[in-house]
């Protein structure tokens, strides 16, 4: 392909230019990144291999017992093992270190970690592809990537996420850092988070290694270089870049004159359609996915906010001891109003003295602040979002009045159904759901029961 | 000092944190799109599944966490609240509140 004409988007190739392309190289990695690379591998095989067979609880032991004898008889002692284990870590930690130190400009700057790290739009859409790909479901073509795929970014992500974490934890646990409780605490992490490092490393091990499309990236750890045809067929945008600077690089030797016209120097003039559509495009870089994440009015995957939802239910149990929960709070904000008004009648009711224990006003609890926060939360969310509005939302053949009445229909059922059932939809059959109580699964499934059968008559409420 | 933490908390700690989690509780299910009636009820016309994707979504990486730190000592499973199973008022209660969460959209 003539270097003059650099298109917009991925041209199908002529043969002669495929042929081309595919003799000259393009450089990808400098050596210091490669040996940085390889030493990692190193350290992560070794650790791997020592931290599997340290872990000698049964309950948590995942090597079995014939590797753990091996690994432990190589060393002599479990003693020299862990030493082993943790100097290496240590030796580790202080090459990062170096690195992260001297070359923060390089590895670590803002800009080398959007362009690295960060996730845009066309990176979201070729994960979607690449996953529906992989299961038959889609012929779609793979948006156009930077110098790294979206998947390498998403486990770039991972790795600095948890490298920090299980280097931190390693040094509580190797000194015996603060209290035994931190020390405890620091395993159960620093398990977790070798344990979310491995498995995408099974990932980038296998695409490296094995996957054929990506033997160009696996030598290119070795050589530094990446033939011209892979970038171009696998990082369109990087090999974009390189050959605008290219041709930049070569317009200043011309001294700005041979047979570019001064027009053709600006990245406008490059063939296609204007670069200036370039604008309408989803902002690009870190702020561009946090800009789409929190700014954009779609709402996020239905997997990613589930995540979210089961970390902040997680953390609730961690916490506090119990789930999430919304009619056990609207409960409690009842009984104040009623033991405001009628006290002697609250005192007399079991089911709402449970509430209003004497001296202990029954608002002083998890799931009334709870509550608030909710409301702030999903305030906060849907502005951000831009979805603030005062609207009646209901289906296109209701009148508004109706959709009140029906509304005001299906909270008195639902309030008296979740005070029957003890919960609701968050307190029993999410939070419930999560430890596994018996009960909570069968409200669950009477409510999706209900839900579906019920559909039937009030479709035209709906849809 | 194992998990649940809410015994060593002071009143004022306790009150924040419960906000806190309710913060993320309400912007994750905004995020989700549950303060929509009418996404929320699609599901049941088989038009939408995010509901059912959202919610056990989050029940599988709660349940893991807590098994996981359970397992390793970390949670006492004894101070956790397991809602107590009364089976047929919970079937009853869970028809009525689905037949309301259709009626209604919440």
């Amino acid at each position: 392909m003539d270097s003059w004409s650099i298109p917009i988007n991925p041209v199908p190739l002529t043969f002669e230019q495929a042929e081309a392309m595919a003799q000259r190289q393009i450089k990808k990695h400098h050596v210091a990144i490669m040996l940085l690379h390889w030493f990692n591998a190193i350290v992560w095989l070794l650790e791997l291999a020592t931290g599997a067979a340290l872990i000698s609880s049964p309950h948590f032991r995942i090597a079995p017992v014939w590797y753990i004898a091996i690994v432990q008889g190589f060393f002599g002692s479990r003693a020299h093992m862990l030493w082993f284990h943790i100097a290496l870590g240590i030796t580790w930690i202080v090459v990062f270190t170096v690195y992260g130190t001297f070359g923060f400009r390089t590895y670590l700057a803002r800009e080398v970690l959007e362009r690295e790290i960060a996730l845009d739009w066309d990176d979201l859409v070729w994960l979607r592809v690449r996953l529906l790909r992989i299961l038959g479901r889609s012929n779609e073509p793979l948006p156009p990537q930077g110098i790294y795929n979206a998947g390498q970014k998403l486990f770039a992500l991972l790795v600095y996420a948890m490298i920090p974490i299980i280097m931190l934890t390693g040094l509580v646990m190797a000194f015996h850092l603060v209290s035994t409780s931190l020390v405890a605490w620091a395993v159960v992490l620093h398990f977790v988070a070798v344990g979310l490092v491995a498995s995408g490393l099974m990932i980038h091990v296998y695409m490296g290694a094995v996957f054929p499309e990506e033997k160009p990236a696996f030598f290119s750890m070795i050589t530094g270089t990446v033939n011209e045809l892979y970038a171009y067929r696998h990082h369109f945008k990087w090999w974009k870049d390189v050959k605008m600077q290219e041709r930049e690089w070569k317009q200043e030797m011309e001294g700005g004159g041979g047979n570019a016209t001064p027009e053709d120097r600006s990245p406008a003039a490059v063939e296609g359609p204007e670069l200036a559509d370039d604008v309408a495009l989803p902002r690009r870089g870190l702020g561009g996915v946090l800009h789409q994440a929190f700014r954009m009015p779609e709402y996020w995957p239905p997997y990613v906010a589930g995540v979210g939802l089961g970390l902040t239910l997680l953390a609730a149990f961690i916490l506090m001891g119990e789930g999430l929960g919304a009619s056990g709070g609207f409960t409690r904000y009842l009984v104040a109003f009623i033991s405001w008004v009628a006290p002697t009648y609250v005192a007399r009711n079991p089911y709402w003295n449970e509430y209003a224990q004497p001296g202990q006003s029954p608002l002083i609890s998890f799931l009334v602040f709870e509550l608030i926060g909710v409301a702030v939360g999903g305030f906060v969310s849907g502005w951000l979002a831009h979805r603030l509005r005062i609207t009646v939302d209901k289906g296109p053949r209701v009148s508004a009045r109706g959709r009140y009445a029906l509304a005001l229909l299906g909270g008195v059922l639902t309030g008296y159904g979740a005070r029957l059932a003890r919960g609701c939809t968050s307190g029993l059959a999410l939070s419930g759901g999560a430890v596994l109580a018996a009960g909570a699964w069968a409200f669950m499934m009477a409510v999706f029961a209900a839900g579906f059968i019920g559909a039937y008559f009030v479709r035209r409420y709906w849809i | 000092m194992s998990a649940p933490f809410f015994p060593q908390f002071s009143q004022t700690t306790y009150l924040a944190v419960s906000l806190l989690l309710g913060f993320f509780f309400g912007f994750f299910l905004e995020r989700a799109g549950f303060s929509s009636a009418k996404k929320l009820t699609a599901q049941f016309y088989f038009k939408d599944f995010s509901v059912l994707k959202v919610m056990f979504t989050a029940i599988v990486v709660a349940m893991l966490g807590i098994a996981y730190l359970a397992a390793a000592g970390r949670l006492d499973m004894s101070q956790v609240y397991v809602p107590l199973t009364f089976l047929w008022p919970q079937i009853a209660g869970g028809l009525l509140l689905g037949a309301g969460f259709i009626i209604g959209g919440y």
